[in-house]
């Protein structure tokens, strides 16, 4: 065979009886080793079924497999077709008895060597296979008419690389009959076909698209049934293949990983990061979903999309509730819930962010919401770092972005959700007019307190209310200042390393300072609620009256602060 | 939250092909809680038995198991009284790849073979070693008196 022969191949095609194989003008490309059609939509089953066979045969030995093994890299090949197992040579850990030995991939594009412990039957394949071939004996059987005869095109690369392919391979010729589809696939398994070639077909008798259509419909049928997962019970989206052997949606398998690390179907280990990071896809089952069932792929994929992506009006944010957090500080978590684990898992391949919310620990009324079991405001956080363990626990490092109020909540397969409102500040010329007002009331209240009685005490709260919000946060900062002279242990090197030293920025402020008093949540979560910085710096302020109060009370300098 | 497809193909199968002896129908204004019914298996002290249950499918189901426990009052070492049930395709040993059918049938197994030595009912099991031929009795009174 060489390039001469491929020209008068081509050549004859041109005869008006014989249907041209896949565009001839590709096959006139040297270097072009197969002719690969775009990789989705769909094939008919007349016109594509060199392509159609091509999806089930076996890149070593070119038949139609049997008894595949699906590899860790996602090939397929038959079980006959690996090479013997080999020794692994310096590989001490973990040393298990299935992975001592190895097998070179002799896919050509794997460079690595599998531990037969991970070269296992793919037990929907191998499924799919039978049935595939039951079906061809039917009506290969069946159907006496129909003869084509079938000339093998073969196909190899140019140059030294061509010449091996090559090798003493001769192009077949076979007069064969049920179909195309039927006979393609008959003249792969006598190993006449290599799984490169293109085949040219001479039709002998009457036309065979209306057959090859009907045993196409059979196959995406069976193709139908047997390609459905195991635990979502849909068609297999984004098939992957355990060690063991054992096929589920890529989304499926990540989900059953948050919950245990042994296969569903064997409850066999399986040995891989939760996250599936790394884990191929099954290439073949892909390519055979893609092409025999594009239309039920397709939707299939949109319905998950809007399934993980509910629109704007949807209980959209995931709702983590567990501890207080509070905006621009971090929050360290370690998460080991196997339905936080799908949340954060989302959250990463979406915009990263969820909400954080208290336990309604006091059991308060929560406005709308009534009696929950979580508190109304939140802080919406935003992941900046996450470690997967090997495990599937993480550890995760947020930081507060923004505030919200949560306006309903559901549950989405094992945590909250909800639909929030952010909560926001006021404009600062709201906060100034306040400002004013306020002061002037007190400053006003005050004046006539002492006017009816000079030696008057000014409640606390009218004292707050008459200082400047400046003066709110000077009267903060000093009392920062006072307790680092007194070594304050909240105000150690370690926590400062934590949440950095007090941010400029008043309105943040308090945030910093809630994050590094050691007091009640509950009290640190009113500033939530709030939308006004001078607000916040009061609720502050009250703080530290308070401790100072109890630190005089208990005339010791002790404290536990 | 709509109803994943999964449970609604379980649901169907279960109406299109009912496990003998057993029936499970989802309430109408919740697809997620079923009412089941399982009768004794014969040659067992719960035979001619009728049991009520309730099973739930919870939101993360089938990640996790349903959760399923006796009305009916039973007199068996591996159901208390509150009716839980103690089997491992439950808890442990549960499996995505199981589904609604596979746990009724496990639950009736249990029924046509109690387990004393992984106990739940720990008074039960002590009487079933104690006393089988007694406890057999106990639970077959039980049975007429409350399975009908
Ligand atoms: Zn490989
Ligand atoms: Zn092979
Ligand atoms: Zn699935
Ligand atoms: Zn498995």
């Amino acid at each position: 065979m060489n390039l001469l022969q491929r020209t008068a191949c081509s050549f004859a095609d041109s005869g008006e009886q014989l249907d041209p194989p896949i565009a001839p003008s590709v096959l006139m490309v040297d270097d072009a080793p197969a002719v690969d059609p775009p990789e989705k939509g769909p094939l008919g089953a007349h016109r594509d079924a060199r392509e159609l066979v091509r999806l089930v045969q076996c890149p070593c030995c070119s038949k139609p497999f049997t008894s595949p093994v699906t590899l860790p890299c996602g090939h397929s090949v038959c079980r006959d077709c690996l090479p013997s197992p080999q020794p692994r040579p310096n590989i001490s850990y973990p040393n298990t008895p299935d992975r001592q030995l190895a097998i070179a991939c002799p896919t050509p594009t794997c460079a690595a060597e599998h531990p037969t412990g991970e070269c296992n039957i793919d037990v929907t394949l191998a499924k799919l296979m039978e049935l595939i071939k039951a079906e061809v004996a039917k009506h290969n059987t069946a159907v006496g008419d129909n003869p084509v005869l079938l000339e093998e095109f073969l196909n190899y690369s140019s140059g030294p690389v061509g010449e091996k392919e090559r090798g003493n391979r001769t192009a077949h010729q076979r007069r064969l009959h049920g179909g195309r589809l039927v006979s393609t696939f008959v003249m792969a398994d006598m190993g006449e076909l290599h799984h490169t070639s293109d085949v040219v077909y001479h039709p002998m008798g009457e036309d065979s698209e209306d057959l090859d259509s009907a045993v196409l419909e059979r196959l995406q049928d069976v193709a139908h049934r047997e390609l459905d997962c195991l635990v979502c019970y849909n068609m297999m989206l984004d098939p992957t293949t355990t060690a063991c052997g054992h096929t589920f949606c890529r989304r499926c398998l990540t989900r059953v990983m948050d919950h245990s690390n042994i296969c569903p179907c064997c409850r066999r280990d399986l040995h891989i990061p939760a996250s599936l990071q790394d884990q191929p896809s099954n290439e073949r089952l892909v390519k055979l979903l893609n092409r025999l069932c594009p239309d039920l792929v397709a939707s299939r994929a949109a319905a998950l999309s809007l399934e993980e992506q509910p629109a704007v009006d949807e209980l959209d944010v995931p709702l983590f509730v567990c501890t207080l957090s509070l905006p621009s500080m971090p929050t360290f978590l370690h998460i080991f819930e196997p339905r936080y684990r799908l949340m954060m898992r989302r959250c990463l391949e979406g915009n990263k962010q969820f909400g954080m919310i208290m336990y309604n620990r006091s059991g308060a009324l929560q406005g709308d919401l009534g009696a929950s079991s979580f508190v109304e405001y939140g802080t919406l956080l935003e992941i900046v770092n996450y470690e997967l363990l090997r495990d599937g626990r993480s550890f995760v490092e947020t930081r507060g972005v923004s505030r919200f109020k949560i306006l309903a909540h559901g549950m989405l397969d094992g945590y909250d959700v909800g639909r929030v409102e952010r909560v926001e500040d006021l404009s600062l010329a709201q906060e100034e007019r306040l400002e004013a007002e306020e002061r002037l009331a007190a400053e006003a209240t005050a004046q006539e307190t002492r006017r009816i009685n000079p030696d008057a005490q000014l409640s606390a709260e009218l004292q707050v209310n008459m200082l400047s919000t400046q003066d709110l946060l000077v009267r903060t900062v000093s009392f920062i200042e006072r307790m680092r002279a007194h070594s304050a242990p909240w105000l150690s090197a370690r926590i400062l390393h934590v949440y950095g030293g007090p941010p400029n920025d008043p309105a943040l402020f308090p945030y910093w300072f809630a994050s590094v008093l050691p007091i009640a949540e509950e009290e640190k979560y009113l500033l939530l609620k709030t939308n006004r910085v001078r607000e916040r710096l009061k609720m502050v302020n009250n703080w530290i009256s308070r401790i100072e109060g109890q630190r005089w009370t208990s005339g010791s300098s002790c404290s536990i602060l | 939250m709509s109803l994943p497809k999964r449970i609604i193909k379980e649901t169907e199968r279960l109406m299109a092909d009912p496990v003998p002896g057993i029936s499970a129908v989802p309430h109408e204004d919740n697809l997620r809680y079923f009412d089941v019914t399982i009768e004794g298996p014969s040659q067992s002290p719960y035979e001619k038995g009728i049991f009520q249950l309730e099973l739930f499918l919870p939101d993360d189901y089938p990640m996790t198991p349903p959760k399923i426990r006796f009305l009916t009052k039973i007199y068996h070492p591996n159901i208390d009284r509150l009716g839980r049930i103690c089997l491992d395709v439950l808890k442990s040993n549960w499996s995505p790849a199981l589904q609604i059918r596979t746990i009724l049938l496990s639950i009736q197994a249990l029924l046509g073979a109690p387990n004393p030595d992984d106990p739940l009912a720990n008074d039960v099991a002590q009487d079933w070693k104690k006393d089988e031929k007694g406890a057999i009795e106990t639970a077959r009174q039980w049975t007429q008196q409350y399975a009908k």
